[in-house]
């Protein structure tokens, strides 16, 4: 891939969640941990998925016939996508079928119900920023901005370094939502051009860490420190709260240590949440994760607590 | 002559009128005897009709008043009477049959016979029927609201805003010297005579009005007794002289406003805040007391159930006294946050210079679901209504959203929209060699139209289509003269006429010659349906020539029925609202042509102005009903884009995006343009900064408009299930507001349809 290019999931205008003020996020597809709790898994493999909402479809099994690949099946009333043999052979779903490449899989194609959609698509660094740009005046008025987000953005580190310098160019705030597996070199090329970063710290003990995530915990770690001395005022730390995982006292006071250690004293507290779990279904498999009921923002009064006496700033989202 | 029925409903009524007081006897005689004075004066000049007319109405229209009225005046009417509107009964001399026909079923089977004579007389001198018989014809040209036809005409003088101001200098005494003046100066002058004739019916109105306050009194609590005397009081000053105080400048300018059945009351802050600071500053009134007098005021006019009118305006740029206006407006805002009321549609005018504490109270209002203020930017729009109505920056200055959002300049331009065009009815006709899918009419007019397969470019099909609507445009301009024609042979509005500049100086009627500025307005529906059927036309059949032009006509033709995916790729086109290129530069295309094209033939037929207005009350979803499936994917029957807002969830790239899109369209070529923005109460509380600062870039980038729904979701999906959980649930249509239950179900889910943004 030419950094020129970006597999994209997603531009979300008028994003408010991710940043300061009003913000336009770009979410890169491809990530290399495997959160199991991911509320975006279409987000995860470096390609364009193929995503089935069940719901919508009326069982008409034309893209039974459609696929020349003969990828899909009938089971029942309803398909079955053989998600390998998608991967293989379709070249809808290749990710270097190229900008502008404006072919859609056939099973996308005859299906008249809007069932089927393709998530991730390539674009132009430079059709990426025009867009950005469209929204200029409402970050202007707002202390907003552009949010490189994922995915992993720096699982095309090239590409939103080239991103990055454009946004700058342009006058733009920008900030990066990272899980932290940040080889050091892209970081340290990429850290000036940063006004923000909104880092995850899903867990302080690596082992849990890579068990659950599949994080390398000492690329993590080495990003965190390298943060920390460089620029911790930039940084926001964000925490996934998840039942089951981080979500004790002691996991949770042991993230906010690692944080204050290396000088952040800023924090973001996020609920668990379960609105990923049906896109599980469309990409034809099962939520890894067991827990089936949304956090409450109210639970996590008493934890902020905790991190407001240990000197920290907390909000919850 | 062209046959049309007679009974077809006139406007669009959503709130529920309060029926006449009188008994159905006193009503008849009270329509007999007005039948008769019409029928004695043939022959008399207009004017003097008119106000022998009036004399049969007044005072014996006004009802009792209500326990908490500060404010004396409330009017019945009925189906046989004199009026601007067809809001409050009907326009010129007027006879509302299907509503004289109800009537009719209300009285004893001896008397009923006497309702037909009444009902045979007016088909003959019903100003409207008039109207209709010269102008309606064959299959193209409709009453309003028969939305079978893609042009639907009709004759009324909406939206007219006197000068209060003048009224309030120079009280009735004032305006009777100036009359007197001139009929020194040209003794025939009948409009001078009928008009101060009319100046000695209010006086009289004043008087009956103060004398049933003064019986009231009799056994009121001592409270209420003080109550009394205030209003009584006011109106012995103000039958004749000017007013001193802010109770008696509201009750002169409300006794006028009813007499002259105007609906529409404009920039009071400008006009009382002078009356309202005066008062407080001397002491004889507190806030709480304005509070109170404001209050009943605003029920006063929720009570006449206008449903799209009540325009009071505050704000903005040209006050003459922009100080002490604030003091009205702020007041103003408070009573707007504690009524919830659909009428007053209080509108606050806006600039850069407006206090920050108004915009964030006016914020605050919109928070708690009030629907209103509803916004209009003055830095966009003085400039636009400049340009636009061709007058000097001071006289645009003093333009006022009427009805659904149409602008007059107040108290110097009439802008009544007597004729809509349905763009994409249009469209739909163009695309199926001149006949409507609908009814398998022929609705091209004198134009040729090739069948499908015979249109080789997209150049040939749109200018196709641009041919068939110069042939609506023309006969929209025609029928928009022909109005004022016909309201100018059979009446006068002297009322009105006295005060509308330059009707007294000039010894004219308003629609005789004496307003200065003779605008009127072009109501367009389906733009953006259309705009979107053209962009997918475009794309789909001759950029990518994945279709061709008769396939998707027949698909359309079936309803999409065996050709889902066809309707799917029309739906996958892209679509107007989400700030692309490609869709918004359709739609500002076609806006550019239809726009253009009726102000330049306004231009050319003598008006001062004709524009289109966006404004779509719920016709949309009416005229909706009643037309075929388009090729953006919208099915027969379903309810059309409303005003300029995309079509129910086809915006998808967020609140910017739309806001992007609405913004992109030239306001010098509309006179009103509706700009619907829908949100949850928990995006305005957590989010606000976000919020303020969406719309005030919106309004940066040329918003020349925004009107705010705040609703939770899934509170509207559960209103239509369960309307008895929501009396009071206000929400914006476009232009108007209603309370939700009382809409009509597919008007609720196109309502329902929007983009609610939360956070």
């Amino acid at each position: 891939m030419i950094p020129d290019e970006v597999l994209v999931l997603e531009v979300e205008r008028f994003a408010i969640h991710d940043g300061p003020g009003i913000r336009t996020v770009v979410f890169f597809q491809g990530c290399p941990l495997r959160c199991p709790w991911c509320a975006n898994p279409e987000s995860q493999e470096g390609r364009p998925q193929l995503l089935h909402v069940v719901n919508r479809c009326t069982g008409c099994l034309r893209c039974t016939a459609a696929c020349p690949h003969g990828a899909v099946s009938a089971e029942g009333p309803l398909p079955r996508f053989d998600r390998d043999r998608c991967a293989a052979h379709c070249e809808a779903l290749r990710p270097a079928a190229g900008p502008g490449f404006s072919g859609r899989p056939p099973c996308v194609e005859a299906c008249p119900a809007g069932a089927l959609r393709v998530a991730g698509k390539l674009m132009k660094t430079g059709a990426i920023l025009d867009l950005v740009m469209r929204d200029k005046d409402y970050y202007d008025a707002s202390g907003g901005g552009v949010t490189f987000s994922g995915g992993e953005p720096f699982a095309q580190a090239p590409a939103l370094l080239r991103l990055l310098q454009g946004a700058r160019e342009r006058g733009l705030h920008t900030a990066v939502e990272s899980a932290g597996q940040i080889p050091s070199a892209d970081l340290a090329a990429a850290e000036p051009f940063i006004d923000c970063f909104l880092l995850d710290i899903k867990h302080a003990g690596p082992e849990r860490l890579t068990a659950v995530t599949g994080a390398d915990p000492g690329m993590t770690g080495a990003a965190l420190d390298w943060l920390g001395r460089r620029c911790p005022g930039k940084v926001t730390a964000r925490v996934p709260v998840i039942p089951g995982f981080n979500d004790d006292e002691t996991s949770l006071r042991d993230i906010f240590h690692l944080a204050l250690d290396r000088g952040i004293r800023s924090l973001e507290l996020l609920p668990y949440h379960t609105l990923g779990r049906d896109k599980y279904r469309q990409l034809g498999r099962s939520c890894p994760w067991p827990v089936e009921t949304m956090g409450d923002p109210a639970d996590l009064a008493l934890p902020a607590g905790w991190g407001r006496d240990m000197g920290l700033s907390i909000t919850v989202r | 002559m062209a046959r049309f029925n007679v009974e077809t409903p006139q406007n669009a009524e959503i709130s529920r009128k309060i029926p006449c007081e009188k008994p159905p006897l006193v009503q008849l005689e009270i329509m007999e005897r007005y039948t008769e004075a019409h029928r004695a004066s043939t022959g008399e000049s207009r004017f003097i009709r008119e106000i022998r007319c009036l004399r049969v109405l007044y005072p014996a229209l006004f009802r009792e008043m209500e326990a908490g009225d500060l404010l004396a005046g409330r009017l019945d009417f009925l189906p046989i009477g004199f009026g601007c509107v067809t809001s409050v009964g009907g326009v010129g001399h007027y006879c509302v049959f299907a509503k004289l026909k109800a009537f009719r079923e209300t009285l004893p089977e001896a008397e009923r016979g006497r309702v037909d004579a009444l009902y045979n007389y007016w088909l003959d001198e019903d100003l409207k029927s008039k109207y209709c018989r010269d102008m309606l014809s064959g299959d193209t040209v409709g009453p309003f609201i028969d939305c079978d036809y893609p042009l639907i005409v009709t004759a009324r003088l909406s939206g007219m805003m006197l000068d209060y101001r003048k009224l309030l200098r120079l009280g009735i005494g004032g305006l009777r010297a100036e009359l007197e003046a001139g009929l020194r100066r040209d003794p025939a002058n009948d409009f001078y005579r009928g008009s101060l004739e009319c100046l000695d019916l209010f006086a009289e109105c004043a008087d009956h009005l103060r004398e049933a306050v003064e019986r009231r009194a009799l056994d009121a609590a001592p409270e209420r007794q003080a109550e009394l005397a205030l209003i009584a009081g006011s109106l012995r000053r103000i039958r004749e002289e000017a007013p001193e105080t802010f109770h008696q400048a509201l009750q002169l300018l409300w006794l006028y406003a009813l007499l002259a059945g105007v609906i529409n009351y404009g920039r009071l802050d400008d006009v009382l805040g002078p009356f309202l600071v005066q008062d407080m500053e001397q002491g004889i009134l507190s806030e709480d007391g304005a509070f109170d007098i404001l209050s009943s005021f605003w029920t006063l006019i929720e009570n006449r159930r206008t449903t799209v009118n009540g325009r009071v305006v505050v704000g903005g740029r040209g006050r003459k006294n922009p100080r002490e206006a604030d003091v009205f407006l702020r007041l103003a805002l408070r009573v707007a946050a504690s009524s919830r009321y659909v009428e007053p549609q209080f509108t606050l005018r806006f600039d850069e210079t407006l206090p920050p504490d108004i915009w964030d109270t006016a914020m605050d209002v919109l928070a708690q679901g009030a629907t209103y203020p509803t916004l209009y930017n003055d830095a966009v729009n003085v400039p636009a209504v400049q340009y636009g109505m061709r007058v000097d920056e001071e006289a645009a200055e003093q333009y006022v959203p009427f009805g659904c959002t149409e602008f007059v300049i107040q108290g110097q331009s009439t802008g009544t929209p007597n004729v809509c065009m349905n763009l994409l009815k249009i469209l739909t006709v163009t695309l199926n060699g001149g006949i409507d899918p609908m009814d398998g009419k022929r609705k091209n007019g004198s134009v040729t139209i090739p069948p499908p397969e015979a249109l080789t470019s997209f150049e040939e099909l749109y200018g196709t289509y641009k041919k068939l609507l110069d042939y609506y445009m023309d006969i929209s301009v025609q029928a928009q003269l022909h109005s004022f024609k016909v309201m100018n042979d059979e009446v006068g509005f002297l009322f009105t006429s006295i005060l509308m500049d330059d009707c007294i100086a000039r010894g004219r009627a308003l629609l005789d010659g004496g307003v200065r500025y003779l605008g009127g307005t072009n109501e367009t529906y389906g733009n953006i349906n259309a705009s979107d059927s053209l962009w997918a036309i475009k794309h789909l059949v001759y950029d990518t020539g994945k279709y061709r032009l008769r396939e998707l006509c027949e698909a359309a033709g079936a309803n999409f029925s065996g050709y889902e995916k066809i309707r799917r790729d029309l739906l996958d086109c892209d679509k107007y609202g989400n700030d692309l290129d490609t869709a918004d530069g359709m739609a500002v295309d076609l806006y550019n042509y239809v726009a253009q094209g009726v102000r330049d033939r306004g231009i050319r037929e003598g008006m001062q102005y004709f524009l289109i207005v966006i404004s779509n009350n719920q016709v949309n979803t009416e005229w909706g009903r009643r037309t075929a499936a388009s090729l953006d994917g919208r099915l027969a029957g379903q309810y059309m884009n409303p005003a300029n807002n995309p079509q129910g969830g086809a915006d998808i790239s967020g609140p910017t995006a739309m806001l992007n899109s609405l913004a992109k369209f030239d306001p010098r070529y509309h006179a009103g343009s509706v700009q619907n923005f829908k949100l949850t109460p928990r995006m305005f509380r957590k989010n606000r900064p976000q919020v303020n600062a969406l719309f005030r870039t919106y309004f940066k980038r040329g918003g020349c408009h925004l009107m705010v729904t705040v609703v939770d979701r899934g509170v509207l999906e559960d209103a239509a299930a369960h309307p008895e959980k929501y009396p009071n649930l206000l929400v914006r249509v476009s232009g108007f507001s209603a309370v939700f239950v009382h809409l009509a179900p597919d008007i609720q889910r196109e309502v329902m349809s929007r983009m609610l943004y939360d956070s």
